[in-house]
């Protein structure tokens, strides 16, 4: 039994057995220690413990590899989003960008992403389309959802199935385009009644910080009703509109323009932030792998060392049985 | 008095700078456009804008979209622009030739107007290049 136990510990014990001396000290006090392990987990706890670490290496290796696949997606849209970013502002500088209006048919456009592993973003995005859910449905109020997005459906499905209106997925699949965007705000449009349109998405501040915000566009009605009661869209009417048969057809054409080109910068944003949470997200993930895997060499040591002490005591209590 | 022209897409920002005049095509007709303008907002049709800097004309084809004009700055928002210099003659004589063709073939309401909207940017394409000789 001691010579099978030495090749499977694939150690040489013959120098210790050969001076009994000293053994008979250590004898007494691994005794007990013996007793506590039991029988048969000698050689079988190390096994375990070996693969629990081999298994969170892979996950370490898969978690870096996702970091650093999310770093270089990142980098390439971040450049299209900051370019799309100086696309609504003309329009926020002459319509304004009032979220406190008060208007009957609000829809809450939730843009969050299609995979997960991203951190918290997606919840955030759907906690304040919640709230604001809550702050604009009164009784003579209605609101809606129209969500973009695979996370977002998932979460809002389950409690406001009845509010829902229109929901899309797979955006990334193709390429990001303008195009795109806008043939899906052509459909929001067509589909959807609307006063005002809230869209709620996650802005790229920097590579650590993503602000859930949400952006207004009024339909054209309400903007010719808010400019003509002044306040901050009154300078509108400062402008003469020109272009078109009639004032309001101008203003649809606007409005819609806006939509498309907010959605667009939009959905940019809410990619980057994606990609930013998920780098995140990995690295702490790696990090705790990292961790794990440090404790669980200790683990392993010491089961190691463990069971070689065991196997030293059977070996040495047998030979000095065989003595006498 | 100089005025600012700030002519952007979705995709990039085509154009920041000083410019002396423009010449912008919309719905109603094209409008020149000087120092001191009067406060307009105005849909953009498909078509040239030109820029004068200096005595020079240059010529940029837009593909429709918005333009607010006032207190010397001019924001252009489209869905495409184009600089002429950015322009390939033979490929933008190719593509008139077949959005003419596609036009011919296309059968049913929608089809032709979508036809005729894309003759309608490959036609400005090419005069934007031909428009500088």
């Amino acid at each position: 039994m001691a010579m099978a136990a030495l090749r499977r510990e694939g150690r040489r014990f013959a120098p210790l057995v050969s001076s009994p001396n000293p053994i008979n000290a250590i004898r007494s006090t691994l005794a007990p220690a013996e007793e506590q392990m039991g029988l048969g987990v000698r050689s079988i706890s190390t096994q375990v413990v070996r693969n629990r670490m081999k298994s969170v290496r892979n996950i370490q290796k898969i978690t870096k590899a996702m970091k650093m696949v999310a770093a270089s997606k990142l980098r390439a849209i971040q450049v299209r989003a900051e370019n799309s970013r100086g696309l609504w502002q003309p329009f926020t500088a002459l319509l304004g960008d009032t979220p406190s209006v008060n208007v009957k048919k609000n829809v809450i456009v939730t843009i969050s992403s299609d995979k997960g592993l991203c951190g918290g973003i997606n919840s955030t995005s759907v906690k304040i389309s919640r709230a604001l859910h809550k702050i604009n449905s009164g009784p003579d109020t209605e609101c809606k959802y129209v969500i973009l997005g695979e996370k977002g459906k998932a979460q809002l499905i389950r409690d406001s199935k009845k509010d829902i209106e229109l929901i899309m997925t797979e955006l990334q699949k193709n390429f990001l385009n303008y195009t795109q965007v806008s043939v899906l705000a052509d459909d929001i449009l067509k589909n959807v009644e609307f006063d005002a349109l809230r869209i709620v998405f996650n802005k790229f501040q920097s590579v650590v910080s993503f602000l859930p915000t949400t952006a207004t566009v009024l339909s054209p009605e309400i903007v010719e009703r808010e400019s003509e009661a002044g306040g901050k869209i009154g300078d509108l009417d400062s402008y003469e509109i020109e272009g078109g048969e009639t004032k309001s057809e101008v203003l649809q054409n606007l409005a819609e323009f806006q939509f498309s080109c907010v959605m667009f910068n939009a959905v940019l944003e809410n990619a980057c932030s994606e990609q930013g949470a998920r780098m995140s997200a990995m690295d702490s993930s790696s990090r705790n792998a990292g961790d794990m895997l440090d404790r669980l060499t200790l683990t392993y040591n010491r089961t190691r060392q463990a069971s070689i002490t065991t196997e030293l005591i059977e070996i040495i209590s047998g030979a000095s049985a065989l003595e006498g | 008095m100089t005025l600012n022209l700030c002519v952007l897409t979705p995709n990039r920002i085509v154009w920041d700078s000083e410019v002396k005049e423009i010449i912008l095509s919309t719905n109603s007709g094209q409008i020149g456009v000087l120092p001191n303008h009067a406060p307009i907002a105005t849909a953009v049709d498909i078509g040239i804008l030109r820029i004068r800097l200096n005595d020079q004309w240059l010529m940029m084809a837009l593909m429709g979209g918005f333009a607010r004009i006032g207190n010397n700055e001019i924001t252009v928002l489209v869905n495409d622009a184009e600089k002429s210099s950015d322009i390939d003659p033979q490929e933008a004589q190719q593509t008139l030739e077949i959005a003419e063709a596609a036009l011919r073939k296309a059968e049913g309401k929608r089809q032709k107007i979508e036809a005729n909207l894309a003759l309608r940017r490959a036609k400005t394409r090419v005069e934007a290049i031909n428009g500088i000789s």
